[in-house]
């Protein structure tokens, strides 16, 4: 009987109950989308840095792991000291850049020999490699995303870039230029941001860890394994404080939207609950009644949220092909758990306050 | 045999700010089971404010009152909210259904507060000797002044409660609905032995009762 009463009571005044609804859509999806592109980013991230094909990855002291943010690149000369190293087979020097013009990007300075050496080399779809200072080699994707050909002209950091060839995608970065290049381009002369280790078998991962760690005490050493699991784990700090704020938002909006729209149905039907009282209605069942239709909406919205997130990640993964979007069905569950309860928070006061309206005042209420 | 309703001295004074209004001061008045009282008096002599108190919807400034033999006094709000939905049933002057649900909701709802379920023989006895047996599928605002009236009766009596309380019930209806609400009034009263307690302005309506309270000022003047 209380689900026939709530029901015409959400019926009642449709534009609150569509807006109340909207709001926990937008929450669920906010949620869903904020993680969903992250964890999607990272993981991509994670797997590219997996495709280079490397065992080990060396950063200067005090660079950070995510995405390989440095601030001061290393000489490469340092590679021929790992190089030495028994059990090293190969030791490719790598230049990070970041294009931000036109989404972020991040740009390989590769050298293509040791490159090659450690990947086991591009699959070419178009053209060939970098040969020459301007040249620039793209993946498939970025070159479907951004409609791409062999032959034209790609202006990035302020520089024209002839693409020369157009790659499988896959192998740490979207865009490859010559590490000489990239040095040039940064006043970085003979320096590197990344040493990709190849070891002679990945059995010996774990001996040329230790062996360079202890040449390179203060360097950031890092098994290719280890880095992939620390990508997809909550192990980044900046990143989750990102992620954590964008769902306290989300959360904050469906809380007060709910608040609000279970505070005015409260104020708008005081002669209503007045009459339950009248009728008996202790406050157990007046608040019961409130926040089982703040329930009612949170649930639908949800659901509407959950629709809709799986129809903009459609959208999003057709349009912007290089983008994607994780759901997994532990955050859809988290995401419809916080909705639900920050609802239920929201219409606990007006339920509290409906509860304890005095009947004789609520009857007389105009 | 014992009183259903006693009442000693019973006072309650309204306090807004620093003004206090004294409603009632002193009123001692005893009610037989299945008695009809027409209770009379003129505007603001504290007649609903009495009503209101016999029911539990608020709690008297002092004095006692005993209901079935329950001392309203010391029982806390939630247990004279517990007694109202067991044995008390209200009819208002503006009938008071809920708008957003149809008559039978209206009806089965007080059944739900009630917690005893639906009970169908009671439900078709009272839908039709309230004859709004087939207007049960429409919303308030789609019936008549009378058949709102006699829903809201309905509902009021559907948990067959001890005491009926109406406040002016007849006051927004016109002579022939106030007729038809008045004798189903009488029916309930006479093939039911429903006590009833009933406000009114209009003396034709108070005649329908065998007794007549007259109030002024807060205090009964005549029985
Ligand atoms: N909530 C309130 N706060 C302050 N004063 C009140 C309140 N309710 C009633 N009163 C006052 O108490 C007195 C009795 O009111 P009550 O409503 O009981 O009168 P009544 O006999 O039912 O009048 P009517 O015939 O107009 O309905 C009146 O003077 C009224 O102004
Ligand atoms: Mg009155």
């Amino acid at each position: 009987m209380i689900g026939r009463m709530i029901v015409a009571n959400v019926l009642h005044r449709p534009v609150r109950t569509i807006v109340s609804v909207l709001a926990v859509a937008i929450e669920v999806g906010m949620v869903l989308l904020v993680v969903g592109m992250t964890t999607g980013m990272l993981t991509e991230a994670a797997k590219r840095v997996g495709g280079v094909g490397a065992d080990i990855m060396v950063q200067p002291p005090g660079a950070s792991f995510f995405l390989g943010v440095t601030a001061a690149p290393m000489p490469v000369k340092i590679a021929d000291l790992i190089d030495g190293l028994p059990h090293v087979s190969q030791v490719a020097p790598v230049l990070l850049q970041f294009n931000t013009s036109g989404g972020l990007n991040l740009i390989y300075g590769i050298d293509m020999k040791s490159f090659n050496k450690v990947s086991g080399g591009f699959v070419y779809y178009a053209g060939g490699p970098v040969q020459h200072t301007w040249d620039i080699l793209v993946d498939n994707w970025y070159a479907r995303a951004n409609n791409v050909k062999v032959g034209q002209t790609l202006n990035l950091l302020n520089h024209n870039f002839h693409v020369c060839g157009i790659v499988q995608h896959g192998k740490g970065a979207r865009l490859f230029i010559r590490l000489s290049t990239a040095q040039e381009m940064t006043g970085a002369l003979g320096r590197a941001s990344i040493f990709f280790v190849k070891c002679t078998d990945p059995g010996y991962t774990d001996n040329v860890l230790a062996a360079i760690r202890k040449l390179l005490p203060r360097y950031q050493v890092l098994s290719v394994r280890e880095y992939m699991s620390m990508m997809t784990s909550n192990n980044l700090p900046a990143l989750t404080d990102f992620v954590t704020t964008m769902i306290a938002i989300a959360v904050g909006i469906g809380f007060l939207v709910i608040f609000l729209s279970m505070y005015t149905t409260i104020t708008e039907r005081t002669r209503e609950i007045g009459i339950l009282k009248s009728l008996g209605a202790s406050k157990f069942y007046v608040i019961h009644a409130i926040l089982e239709e703040a329930g009612l909406m949170a649930v639908v919205g949800i659901g509407v949220g959950c629709a809709g997130t799986f129809l903009l990640r459609t959208l999003i993964v057709t349009y912007f092909p290089t983008l994607t979007v994780q759901l997994t069905i532990s955050w859809g569950l988290r995401a419809a758990g916080l909705a639900l309860v920050g609802s239920l928070i929201g219409a606990f006061y007006p339920a509290l306050r409906a509860a304890s309206l005095d009947p004789v005042d609520a009857l007389a209420y105009e | 045999m014992e009183p259903l309703i006693v009442t000693e001295n019973l006072k309650k004074v309204y306090r807004t700010g620093k003004v206090e209004t004294p409603a009632l001061r002193g009123v001692n008045l005893q009610v037989q089971q299945g008695e009809f009282v027409a209770i009379v008096g003129p505007s603001g002599c504290g007649k609903s404010t009495l009503l209101h108190l016999l029911g539990g919807l608020a709690s008297p400034t002092s004095g006692k009152i005993l209901v079935d033999g329950n001392d309203f006094s010391r029982m806390s709000d939630a247990e004279r909210t517990r007694f109202r939905r067991h044995k008390i049933g209200f009819v208002f002057q503006r009938y008071n259904l809920l708008p957003t649900l149809t008559a039978r909701q209206n009806i089965v709802l007080a059944q739900h507060i009630q917690g005893n379920g639906f009970n169908p023989h009671r439900f078709q006895m009272v839908a039709e000797m309230l004859r709004i047996a087939d207007r049960l599928d429409f919303r308030p605002n789609a019936l008549s002044g009378g058949e709102q009236q006699r829903v809201a009766i309905a509902r009021a009596v559907i948990c067959e409660p001890n005491i009926l309380l109406a406040d002016e019930p007849t006051g927004n209806l016109d002579t022939e609905n106030s007729q038809t609400v008045l004798a189903m009034m009488r029916t309930l009263n006479r093939s039911l032995q429903q006590t009833l307690l009933m406000i009114t302005h209009n003396l034709e309506a108070a005649a329908a009762a065998d007794r007549i309270i007259r109030m002024r000022d807060g205090q009964i003047i005549e029985d």
